[in-house]
């Protein structure tokens, strides 16, 4: 039963938006506690599925959705529109538990309410030291016929800073 | 009209008392019979009231469809309320909303 955790996030993101006048400072502060979870995230996520390390970005995108999402909000994204060079995907989400019941007032049309998920993919990923970039381009919050995040591969990361929050 | 009827369905919201509440007893029927309009009440457990006017010459609309009227539309507000952007109180806003007012009212007119 996932209303509490609905309404929780919705309290969560009404709150954010009395607090910062406009929205796009709740999508960055909602970025950036996403980034704040995943970087956590990605430990139990590793303790509890046993993936081994990816060998490359369709494996990663095959455990993200098939996994990770599966694991923690119950649904399975498809993965479609790979580039061509094999370094960006999108995720379909046919539904998305976080805006069940959600309609987003004519006042906030540029509030990206999930954007909590793109803050936890890429800080799920940079511990596993993988740079990405993750971006809404479809939402039914705004009439789209389905959610959709696109991912993109930046870079490879190197060097082993411990992960600064944000 | 409808201020008249939210006087009738206090009285009987009072006159009910501590009677178990279930989903018959949320129905308050035909509230008060005026020349044009016949007014229907439902009250929720959390004494939110639905207030439904109907013009008379409507003679077909039968008391179970009204029952189930008001059954949908306690359902899609219970889903409002649910939309953290709304605030108890407030005009309802919701596209979702309007859309099953309007099928349901399309049905029975």
């Amino acid at each position: 039963n996932s209303e509490l955790f609905t309404l929780t996030y919705g309290a969560l993101v009404t709150q954010l938006c009395k607090d910062y006048e406009n929205d796009d400072d709740v999508n960055k502060q909602l970025d950036k506690m996403g980034y704040n979870i995943g970087v956590r995230l990605i430990e139990d996520f590793l303790a509890r599925s046993n993936v081994g390390r990816c060998h490359d970005f369709r494996e990663t995108a095959d455990v993200i959705a098939k996994i990770a999402f599966k694991m923690y909000l119950g649904i399975t994204p498809s993965i479609t529109n790979w580039s061509p060079g094999g370094d960006e995907f999108s995720l379909i989400l046919e539904n998305n538990p976080l805006v069940d019941f959600v309609e987003l007032p004519d006042n906030h049309s540029t509030l990206i309410y999930s954007n909590l998920l793109c803050g936890v993919l890429r800080g799920a990923l940079e511990m596993v030291q993988m740079a990405v970039d993750v971006k809404f381009v479809q939402d039914t919050l705004k009439g789209d016929s389905v959610t959709e995040i696109r991912m993109k591969f930046i870079r490879r990361i190197e060097d082993n800073l411990p992960a600064g929050e944000e | 009209t409808v201020h008249t009827s939210l006087d009738v369905v206090d009285e009987k919201i009072s006159a009910m008392g501590k009677a178990l509440v279930d989903q018959r007893e949320l129905y308050l029927g035909l509230l008060y019979p005026t020349e044009d309009y016949k007014v229907y009440g439902y009250v929720t457990n959390s004494k939110v009231k639905f207030v439904m006017v109907v013009d008379s010459s409507n003679t077909a609309l039968r008391d179970n469809e009204i029952r189930s009227m008001f059954r949908k539309l306690h359902n899609s507000y219970t889903d409002i309320m649910c939309n953290p952007f709304y605030n108890p109180g407030d005009r309802i806003h919701s596209r979702a909303f309007d859309t099953m007012v309007n099928s349901m009212m399309m049905q029975v007119c």
